[in-house]
């Protein structure tokens, strides 16, 4: 028994009443039950295929039956059952679905390396036609993916990204050119991609990817390819893709080195069965900290789309359950067995994490709260000018003074500034920088502990070239 | 034909205009009568399209439910659907015709450099091939 509520305009065919009280164990129950009584309603709301017409939401009470059981979603006395319209529009002509029946002619000649090959064939170009991808970032990792799917012809390709384009994206990022520099880099890999293949859809998704947002954007997608840079977002992927039974293409750059593997695919395990746990924040660099072989995302990007591939058209051996590393200086490949960890918190057998969670919160991020001790690199120039009494410490890396440096500052990398601490006077305060203030701010720390009174200069040597000499090279 | 009255107008106006560039979208509410329809309160409802909303917007089922439960609590209909037009007219088009609804109302508010424009109401077939236009008056 459940009480159905009737939307105005169908109460002409309901014998005028707004809600109206039917028998039914279930929700397919009542809704046959409700034509039965009136049928009118039927014709409103199912096509002629008895199917409900596709504008058509049934509810129970506050959720949607599709993520219930369907028809079969049981319902008991007090319920209320409603009919929802679906409802979108647009001042454009919707972009056409891909016509997946069939290839043009076009696409033939365009196709024709695939086509083929059994393996592809026009089955399998329809399979990729007819595919929806979605690619987190348009970085190192996006740039190769986006070019190369494109290229192949993945029917609907949707981007996230919210950055632009800078100089330092250059040396890895080959979706993008010299004169993309300041541009959105979705408006420069898309044109890209247009330019690459026009009967590719491309959705620019103009956001930072975040636990409000994921779901609503991951659901339209098939496949969902992991290109970022940091761990509470590659925490968000994997446990959207999860939660929505989306398999997640992984791969990650550091230095020389990369990582790939598919996640959360037929059973397999997801990245918390490899890493229940996020690293302490600052233990691992990040690409802009370490640095990264520009031509390393080239190969594992590449990895990510093969997969990718061989997803939407069913063939091969996937990379599921094995962890793909990659060492560009040995030129070496090897393999890890990764199982499924009964006891995932997201894909376990009794999960706790059932929706999705603040993920800068879990990775330990938390925004800096000591800035009473930072100094500004424009009061630090004034103070070596006027010849003040104190000492400019430079806690980069060796390396890292060639490229640039501040001729007065006294270089200690941080981590050797534990066994440098007697060469430092007490009684004379000391300013530490670094590239951009976060490794000089644990030098501050440090040297506060020890007794010493030392400020950080904000926004290191990066914020030095703005504001001071701009001469000094940014890297 | 449809008439919305001042009050709802001016929310539908105000509402369109400071979504601008973007596309705006909400449920009008009202009675039903034997020859006109009225519209009491325009509801503004937040456009859930993931995508370029300079161009399109979808309607979470959701907030329609939410708009009809307000309207059954003041003793009023949903009687339709409006959403705006940035830069360009009020017609329905390929887009609106193929997520629309027979039941309900659409009025399309044009909005040209931020200002509005005009307006008109329509009324799509069930089999969603077809939109017939709707007099409207504010």
């Amino acid at each position: 028994m459940a009480k159905v509520l009737i939307p105005t305009p169908l109460r002409q065919y309901a014998g005028k009443q707004d809600s109206v009280e039917l028998p039914g164990s279930t929700v397919g129950e009542v809704l046959t039950a409700l034509t039965a009584q009136h049928p009118d309603l039927r014709q409103q709301l199912y096509n002629n295929e008895g199917k409900l017409r596709s504008f058509v939401n049934v509810y129970l009470n506050d959720e949607d039956i599709r993520y219930l059981e369907k028809d079969a979603t049981p319902v008991k006395a007090g319920d209320t059952v409603s009919i929802v319209p679906s409802i979108a529009g647009g001042s454009v002509a919707a972009p056409p679905e891909p016509a997946t029946a069939e290839l043009s002619k076009d696409e033939i000649l365009r196709y024709s390396r695939h086509l083929i090959m059994p393996e592809v064939g026009t089955e399998g170009q329809l399979k990729l036609k007819a595919a929806k991808v979605l690619l987190v970032g348009t970085g190192g990792l996006g740039a190769p993916l986006g070019l190369y799917l494109a290229a192949a012809g993945v029917g609907r390709i949707g981007l996230v990204d919210f950055d632009v384009v800078d100089f330092t994206n250059l040396q890895r990022q080959v979706i993008h050119g010299t004169s993309d520099v300041g541009r959105k880099k979705l408006d420069s890999a898309a044109d890209r991609m247009r330019e690459i293949n026009p009967f590719v859809r491309i959705d620019k998704h103009e956001v930072a990817l975040s636990s409000e947002n994921a779901l609503g954007i991951l659901k339209d997608y098939d496949i969902v390819v992991d290109g970022t840079d940091n761990f509470p977002t590659r925490y968000l992927v994997n446990d959207a893709c999860v939660l929505l039974g989306k398999p997640n293409v992984y791969g990650s750059i550091f230095r020389f080195e990369g990582q790939a593997t598919v996640f959360a695919y037929e059973g397999g395990p997801c990245y918390r069965c490899l890493y229940p746990e996020p690293p302490p924040p600052g233990l691992v660099p990040s690409c802009a900290e370490g640095g990264v072989l520009g031509i390393l995302p080239g190969t594992i990007g590449l990895i990510q789309a093969t997969e990718t591939v061989k997803l939407i058209l069913g063939i091969g051996v996937p990379l599921v359950g094995r962890l793909l590393l990659y060492d560009a200086l040995a030129m070496r490949f090897r393999e890890l067995k990764l199982r499924k960890n009964p006891e995932c918190p997201v894909c376990g057998e009794h999960p706790t994490v059932t929706k999705l969670i603040d993920y800068q919160q879990f990775c330990g991020i938390l925004q800096p709260v000591t800035t009473e001790g930072d100094i500004d690199p424009v009061e630090v120039k004034a103070r070596i000018d006027r010849g003040d009494n104190f000492v400019l410490i430079d806690v980069r890396e060796p390396h890292e003074y060639q490229i640039c440096s501040i001729p007065t500052a006294k270089p200690i990398p941080l981590g050797q500034l534990p066994q440098h601490l007697d060469e430092l006077d007490r009684d004379i305060e000391i300013v530490a920088h670094c590239k951009s203030g976060m490794r000089s701010a644990k030098a501050v720390d440090l040297l506060t502990k020890a007794g010493f009174r030392a400020r950080n200069m904000k926004g290191g040597i990066l914020a030095w070239s703005d504001k001071v000499d701009p001469t000094v090279p940014k890297y | 034909m449809i008439r919305i009255e001042p009050d709802a107008w001016r929310e539908m106006v105000d509402h369109a205009q400071a979504t601008y560039p973007n596309e705006c979208c909400g449920a009008m509410l009202g009675t039903i009568g034997d020859e006109q329809k009225t519209v009491r309160i325009a509801l503004p409802l937040e456009n859930a399209y993931t995508g370029e909303r300079g161009r399109r917007y979808e309607l979470r089922p959701e907030d329609l439910l939410h708009a009809d439960r307000e309207a059954r609590s003041h003793k009023l209909d949903l009687v339709g659907i409006y959403h705006s037009h940035p830069d360009c007219d009020a017609y329905f088009s390929e887009t609106d015709l193929k997520n629309s609804c027979p039941w309900y109302s659409f009025v399309v508010l044009s909005i040209r450099n931020g200002a509005f424009h005009h307006a008109n109401s329509w009324l799509p077939d069930a089999e969603q091939t077809k939109a017939e236009r709707e007099e409207l008056t504010y």
